[in-house]
Parts: C-alpha cells; sequence; structure tokens
C-alpha cells in the first residue's frame, strides 16, 4: 500500500518544486476514487532534479512494472535524460511527470496550482478546473467516469455559492 | 469556484451519461469535510483495500 504521507512528506521536506495532480489533487478536490499513486509534475530545473534524486533516494526509487535488475540508475543524469518517471518505492508508487497533456510543465501549471495542506505540510494543488481539464485531455477510457465526478464536484461547490 | 473558471468545452456525451450516475450525496458529505480530512480518508480506504486484498488472497490459499 502507498504511504501516501511518505511520499508527500519526502518531497515537501527535501524542498521539491512540484504540483499535485492525478488521484490525489481528486481527492483533496473531493474525489471519493481509491487512488494507488501519488502524481506529482515536478520542475525540470537542475538544483529541483538534484533535490528530488535525494528526497527520493532513501526510497529506492525503480520503474513501475519494469523487471528487476535492470541497469535504472536513480540519479541525476536518469532523470535529466527522461521526463515522466512512473516508479515504484520501498514506500509505494509515484509519477514523476515533467510535462502533462493538457497542461504542459512545472512552469506552465504553476499559476493553476493553490497551497494546500496534508500531513502536516503544505504543497501546490493543481486547481479543480484544470485538473478537470488535463483529464480530459489525458483522454483515455478510465478518465472519464473521472471527469464526470471532478465536474459534479465542480457544479456541487458552483450550486453551495450560489446558495450562499 | 465560479462555474466561469471551469473549462470551457463542449459537454462530452459519455461523461454526461456518466455523470447521471455520480453519487451527488457523497459528493457534499465530502465538500463538507477539509482537504486534509479527504486525505485521510483516502488512506484509510487504501487501508482497507490492502486488508481486503490480503483476505482474498488468505482466502484463495485456503481452497
Amino acid at each position: 500500500m502507498t504511504d501516501f504521507a511518505g511520499l508527500i512528506r519526502a518531497l515537501v521536506d527535501g524542498e521539491v518544486a512540484c504540483i499535485l495532480v492525478g488521484g490525489v489533487a481528486a481527492t483533496i478536490h473531493g474525489s471519493a476514487r481509491l487512488t494507488r499513486d501519488v502524481d506529482v509534475v515536478y520542475s525540470r530545473k537542475p538544483e529541483n532534479i538534484r533535490r528530488v534524486v535525494a528526497a527520493l533516494a532513501p526510497f529506492e526509487p525503480y520503474l513501475r512494472g519494469v523487471p528487476r535488475g535492470l541497469p535504472f540508475r536513480w540519479d541525476e543524469a536518469t532523470i535529466v535524460r527522461g521526463l515522466n518517471f512512473t516508479l515504484t518505492t520501498t514506500i509505494g508508487d509515484i509519477d514523476l511527470l515533467g510535462e502533462i497533456v493538457g497542461g504542459g510543465t512545472f512552469d506552465d501549471l504553476r499559476t493553476n496550482a493553490r497551497p494546500v495542506r496534508v500531513f502536516d505540510r503544505e504543497l501546490p494543488c493543481l486547481t479543480l478546473p484544470v485538473l478537470i481539464r488535463v483529464k480530459r485531455a489525458a483522454g483515455r477510457p478510465r478518465d472519464l467516469e473521472v471527469v464526470a465526478e471532478l465536474e459534479a464536484i465542480a457544479e456541487e461547490i458552483d450550486r453551495t455559492d450560489g446558495r450562499g | 469556484m465560479s462555474r466561469s473558471e471551469q473549462p470551457d468545452v463542449d459537454r462530452d456525451p459519455v461523461i454526461e451519461a456518466y455523470k447521471a450516475g455520480v453519487d451527488r450525496t457523497l459528493i457534499r458529505e465530502r465538500l463538507a469535510r477539509t482537504p486534509a480530512e479527504r486525505v485521510d480518508d483516502l488512506v484509510a480506504l487504501a487501508r482497507f483495500a490492502e486488508e481486503l486484498r490480503k483476505a482474498g488472497i488468505a482466502a484463495r490459499r485456503a481452497r
């Protein structure tokens, strides 16, 4: 089982510049769906890549779904050569995304994120409208139900605000 | 968040069909909780799912 608190605390305590997206962001906005991993869009600046590597190194990141024993090294060079990494660690799964469809990079998204406080840490989380946009853009069949729920959440928030 | 902030996209009939099945009562319950409480609920749900998974494995082995 993913240790959501452990992963989020590692990123925040490691001063990693990143934005919560995906299932945990959906949960923060009110989704009742179970998600199994932490998804973040991270800054690709060299100093941040150093921080990402240092923050997650204690948890032995490895490519998810890939047989053990491949020459995968968790270091800055690997992150620089790649972009999006779906990883498994000793405390659970994490998707490190340099860019997402419909949203772009960390720098593109930072104005569309708001700080949230979870597990005694504060980090940016993608806003609900933009989360809906990127989920729609992803276009995966399994995302359609998620989009429906997120749009229903947005409608409920509007309904409540309108009443207020 | 206002409606005007939402993405300006055409309504997708598939999404609208799914939306008809969304449990609004559950959403209202979730929205009554703080973001931190919602994440705590996720952790509890993940623990519950893990327990069920383990129970399923144990049951299959016992057969």
